[in-house]
């Protein structure tokens, strides 16, 4: 009686509270609405049978509130209503599932036209390499990580030299054109979360692992990292632009590629090598 | 120990079930202690299995290659490096370790008090037996320079693996052998036809219990097959 | 049992209790009760202040001691959210909590609530007290491993808290202990913190296993005469499954802590690939951190269904003594609780679908996971339906089941919410998650921990607790609770990440300041109120009004010992004699509105009794 006027309104004010919250998803930019759409169905059917069973309960406290000599059922058992309601569940449960299920495999699949962008984690920062013009990223080893190699890319593979390197933890992108984040760690797990973008992956050292979005949205983003990875986990940030073509191009141009780098070193190290022949 | 009593119960399914649905006890006739000991080894079982898993996932993923096992673990024998011999003469005294606990078992119900009690003891010099030869091999290998955390064979979680599996074998095999010895002194001192008390849980001791201990006892043999199985031979 | 077995042949007759002789007429045969096929146990009775309650036999005192200590490392628990939240909402008041603090109190406050606190007292302290009482034994089958198995536990407690004072401090590697973090620095503890939490983790998994073999053979082998499976109470299916549960799942956190330790001591690379810190490539190569995760929630996911799984049965009795009715559906109940056993261990990826494992895997267990919440609705339906037609006694044990219920089913929704993979991609790591399982296996089992330590005070103690207080608090606690996990959901969808120490000031996330605030006045106003309980107990220990016997006017067996609290030994001179099920509530024809389990059907020839 009594109680059940403050379960009542505990009901009515979590679904006020849904419906008016200024808490809620940020405005999505990516192709991934489908993910949103799944929530919202979620809610629906979820939410909905938080409510009627939540309203039942509370409807039987003020109804069968305790009287003595109440006539109270002795019903053990009643077969055909559980049977109607194990049906009504899992046609509740399918109806989530199948949907889910369905935009999971466009997740896991893909599109071939995708570019592929290596995202580097490390503690506690990220960066980004290219394929360059041959459209293939060259293979690389945490073991050969080194001041001069800062991606551990093999020298002797041929699809490495073009790969662009972009060592600041800004990441631009080009608005309408699906991309496949490869991710790698050279040391614990982190993983590459942009809210707006909705998809995430951990990243694992020792292996690669992916996922693909399409940004539509010009803007700025925060990255955060999603995995816990230590005393700098909350401080892993990193930013990625989504533009139009024109300013995409201008970005790429200005990013040095592996052979470009290699060279300036080589460059570095002939001035300090005649440096020290002058000297003595 | 089983009764005839016990032929009453229908057999095959609707003897389960109407073990299932009956009062008191679900297992009919059977003893606590063994039931306990059955479930502890269901666990115990998950243990090795998760152990065993591992090490599978492990081995296919090496990038590195792996050690062969019938090089690693080969005797020289007068110059002649027979492969898993040593590994081969172990199984042998474990399996026959099992036999003279079964022996046992089956003369402690008998009450044949000086059988039963050798028999005890002629298990616990098996098992014995067997962890002195893995510690052996344990010497061997370590001489040669195999390591947990590297070997000069291959990969290096061959080392790692081995250590920790037969380790914790060892472990389970030293600790049956420890109940064995005071088992045996148990058995020779009268103690199972007297049901003196036992000292830690004073609990009446009954012949039963040689049963418990064979029940762990073989499944310490069981796992030691399938560690030669996935270890040694693969 | 090492009683002389052999002298006490009777005749094993494998039928049901029901099965009458031929000639049904005398009024004796339908009081028939098939004879014991046991002997009497033969227990260890203790006489020094040492042997009664310090290293004491009896499942009662071990009980007890399970459950202090379990509400001991709780309060620690408890404390360390303070913390937590206090830096979370308000930093500036709390300059001494250094991101290092921080993330060993989440770990630890982690760690102890679902390990040390949640299951030591479900198993440890409910499993203890009323198993043996429920099926009519005299104790727990191996009173002296029992007593073994609550000292290894005080142990690994011990280790646990030791971890605090050692160099470096506890581990601060997040709950889960994921590698490779876990044992490097850049993690908190992970010198010798993340070694005794190993260890005490694994000492811990030994005592459980010895106390789990008590609690499911005393109930498959030592249950009294008449007493069948089927006539159990749900407290004891639901503490038994988990039991059961435990001892598969434990093994493979034995197994992970076994293998993390070697990786720290011996530098083995079970999960640790090629790593490089600080400019160096590291010595260890070749392992797999996804193995860890994989042997990690093979474990986690059963385990937070042997938390829940003890809630789900204790809630079901609390209902139907306090609504006098019977719990609606007792046999799909029981199939319920075992179905769900058995598939939690069918769904642990669901942990993982953003860790990079093949993604196939990802369809496999969604479609588990969503499957398992089939049970788990017809357990709620059920208890909502106990409900309809029953005569409810709006008490604080009642208030306790319906804030169960409430919190249950919504932490219950959102988790399909997650468990459905896509839905997970975006809110995984997210407060989202720490919200979710707050509220599910938190907040709901804790309303069922409350509710019955009110139901069963009066039978340990023989007293009762005071109901006024009993209700300010139930109020302060589920409002409040209630009040701190639900608008905690909607941070999870704004983006904010777990683990995180402080939000710096992206651009949206500053919007979670107020949110933050909030919170965290909401829980340390529901911290204090739980002195309100503690108040309780302590005072009604000593002038509580006294219970007598069967206060509530149950049926089942713990309540109808011949002294209250019950002696050692439970039952005095002749074990009980059970004739029905626990939930005989307002039998038409009957003359009260319960019939105790032991009441033979000689005494209540009028009452239209369903065959159990």
């Amino acid at each position: 009686m009594h109680a059940g006027f403050i379960f009542l309104a505990v009901i009515i004010g979590s679904v006020l509270f849904h419906i008016f919250t200024p808490w809620w998803w940020t405005d999505i930019a990516s192709n991934w609405g489908a993910m949103d759409d799944t929530i919202n169905l979620t809610f629906w059917i979820g939410g909905g049978v938080f409510v009627l069973v939540c309203l039942f309960m509370v409807y039987c406290t003020f109804k069968f509130s305790y009287k003595e000599g109440r006539k109270v059922e002795y019903k053990p058992e009643d077969n055909k209503l559980e049977k109607i309601l194990t049906v009504a569940t899992t046609l509740g449960v399918a109806a989530l599932l199948a949907p889910g299920l369905i935009v999971w495999n466009e997740f896991i699949n893909t599109p071939k036209n995708a570019l592929n962008i290596e995202v580097m984690a490390w503690q506690w920062g990220w960066q980004y390499r290219l394929p360059g013009e041959d459209g293939k990223l060259g293979t690389a080893q945490v073991a050969k990580i080194s001041d001069e190699n800062p991606f551990g890319i093999n020298l002797d593979d041929p699809n490495g030299k073009d790969d662009v390197l972009i060592q600041s933890d800004e990441l631009h992108l080009k608005t309408n054109r699906p991309v496949q984040i490869l991710l790698r760690s050279v040391d614990v797990l982190h993983n590459f979360y942009v809210p707006q973008f909705r998809a995430k992956m951990d990243a694992i050292p020792g292996i690669i692992s992916y996922y693909w979005f399409e940004p539509n949205k010009l803007g700025e983003y925060e990255v955060l990292c999603a995995e816990y990875c230590g005393l700098g986990h909350y401080g892993m940030r990193a930013k990625v632009v989504v533009e139009n073509e024109q300013n995409y191009e201008n970005w790429l141009n200005e990013q040095e590629t592996f052979s470009s780098l290699i060279a300036k070193q080589n460059k570095i190290e002939f001035n300090t090598i005649k440096i020290a022949k002058n000297n003595n | 120990m089983s009764d005839h009593t016990l032929d009453k119960l229908p057999g095959g399914y609707k003897g389960m079930a109407a073990d299932m649905s009956s009062d008191q006890t679900t297992f009919k006739g059977v003893q606590w202690g063994k039931t306990m000991m059955w479930i502890f080894l269901l666990s115990d079982t998950f243990i090795f299995s998760c152990f065993l898993i591992s090490y599978m996932k492990g081995r296919a993923s090496t990038v590195v290659d792996w050690p062969n096992p019938s090089e690693v673990f080969a005797l020289h024998v007068g110059g002649v490096p027979v492969p898993l011999l040593l590994i081969a003469i172990m199984t042998f005294v474990l399996i026959t370790s099992s036999g003279t606990m079964a022996l046992a078992v089956k003369y402690g119900y008998e009450r044949n008090r000086k059988k039963c009690a050798w028999l005890i003891l002629a298990t616990a010099i098996g098992g014995l037996t067997f962890v002195g030869m893995q510690a052996f091999e344990w010497s061997k290998l370590i001489h040669e320079g195999v390591r947990p955390w590297e070997n000069p064979f291959g990969a290096k979680q061959f080392g790692s693996f081995f250590f920790m599996i037969t380790g914790f074998h060892g472990t389970h095999v030293s600790i049956g052998v420890i109940f064995l010895f005071i088992f045996a002194r148990k058995t020779f001192r009268g103690d199972f036809d007297t049901g003196k008390r036992g000292f830690f849980t004073t609990m009446k001791s009954d012949y039963v219990a040689i049963e418990i201990l064979g029940l762990y006892w073989h499944f310490v043999d069981l796992v030691w097959v399938f560690i030669f199985a996935f270890f040694y031979l693969w | 049992m090492s009683d002389d077995y052999k002298e006490n042949i009777t005749p094993l007759e494998a039928q049901s209790s029901e099965s009458t002789t031929e000639s049904s007429d005398s009024i004796k045969d339908i009081d028939y009760v098939r004879p014991a096929e046991v002997a009497d146990q033969d227990l260890y009775h203790g006489h020094s202040f040492i042997t009664k309650w310090i290293f004491c036999q009896d499942a009662k005192v071990i009980g007890v001691q399970y459950f202090l200590t379990a509400v001991f490392t709780g309060i620690v628990g408890l404390i360390l959210s303070w913390l937590m939240r206090l830096q979370l909402g308000f930093p500036e008041l709390v300059p001494f909590i250094t991101a290092e603090h921080y993330y060993q109190f989440v770990t630890m406050h982690g760690m102890i609530m679902v390990v040390y606190f949640l299951t030591a007292l479900f198993l440890g302290g409910f499993g203890n007290y009323l198993i043996p009482l429920m099926v009519g034994a005299r104790d727990m089958v191996f009173p002296y491993v029992n007593m073994v198995s609550f000292w290894m536990f005080f142990i690994a407690v011990c280790v646990l808290m030791a971890s605090f004072f050692v160099p470096g401090g506890p581990t601060g590697a997040g709950w889960t202990l994921y590698p490779p973090q876990a044992i490097l620095e850049g993690t908190p503890g992970a010198g010798l913190g993340i070694i005794l939490m190993l260890v005490s983790l694994s000492l811990f998994v030994i005592g459980f296993t010895m106390g789990g073999l008590n609690y499911l053979i005393t109930v498959l082998q030592a249950r009294t005469r008449g007493m069948t499976l089927m006539r159990m109470p749900l407290s004891v299916w639901g503490i038994v499954t988990a039991t059961a549960l435990a001892m598969l799942a434990f093994p493979a956190l034995l197994v992970s802590c076994i293998m993390m330790t070697l990786d720290k001591v011996l530098e083995t690379s079970f999960f640790m690939p090629t790593i490089l810190k600080a400019g160096e490539v590291l010595d260890y190569g070749g392992g797999s951190p996804i193995l860890f995760q994989h042997l990690f929630w093979f474990f986690g996911h059963p385990e937070v269904y042997i938390v829940a799984l003890p809630a789900f049965g204790i809630v079901s009795d609390l209902i139907s003594v306090h609504a006098r009715k019977n719990i609606f559906g007792y046999r799909m109940m029981v199939w319920a609780i075992v179905g769900i056993g058995a598939l939690s261990f069918f769904v642990w990826a669901h942990h993982m679908y953003v860790s990079g494992m093949n993604p196939w895997f990802g369809f496999f267990f969604a479609t588990t996971t969503l499957i398992i919440a089939v049970p788990t609705a017809l357990k709620v339906y059920n208890w909502i339906i106990t409900l309809w037609k029953a005569n409810i006694r709006m008490n604080t044990i009642m208030l306790f089941t319906l804030g169960f219920i409430v919190t249950f089913v919504n932490g219950g929704i959102t988790g399909i919410f997650l468990g459905n993979v896509v839905v997970d991609v975006p809110l995984s790591d997210t407060y989202f998650v720490i919200a979710h399982f707050h509220m599910v296996m938190g907040i709901a089992p804790l309303m069922v921990i409350m509710g019955a330590v009110y139901h069963w005070f009066p039978l340990v103690t023989g007293r009762m607790l005071s109901e006024k207080l009993g209700k300010w608090h139930f109020w302060f606690t589920f409002l409040g609770a209630y009040s701190i996990y639900f608008p905690m959901h909607y941070l999870g969808f704004i983006g904010v990440p777990r683990r995180y120490f402080e939000m710096y000031d992206s651009p949206y996330v500053t919007s979670a300041v107020g949110m933050n605030e909030f919170i965290t006045v909401a829980a340390l106003i529901v911290g204090l109120s739980q002195f309100i309980f503690i108040y309780n107990i302590v005072v009604s220990l000593r002038i509580g009004k006294p219970a007598g016997r069967n206060p509530w006017k149950a049926n089942s067996l713990e309540w109808l010992t011949p002294e209250v609290p019950p002696a050692h030994g439970n039952w005095g001179e002749k074990l009980p004699v059970v004739h029905r099920w626990p939930y005989d509530f307002n039998v038409p024809g009957a003359k009260e509105d319960y019939i105790t389990q032991t009441t033979p059907p000689s005494e209540v020839l009028g009452a239209e009794v369903e065959k159990t």
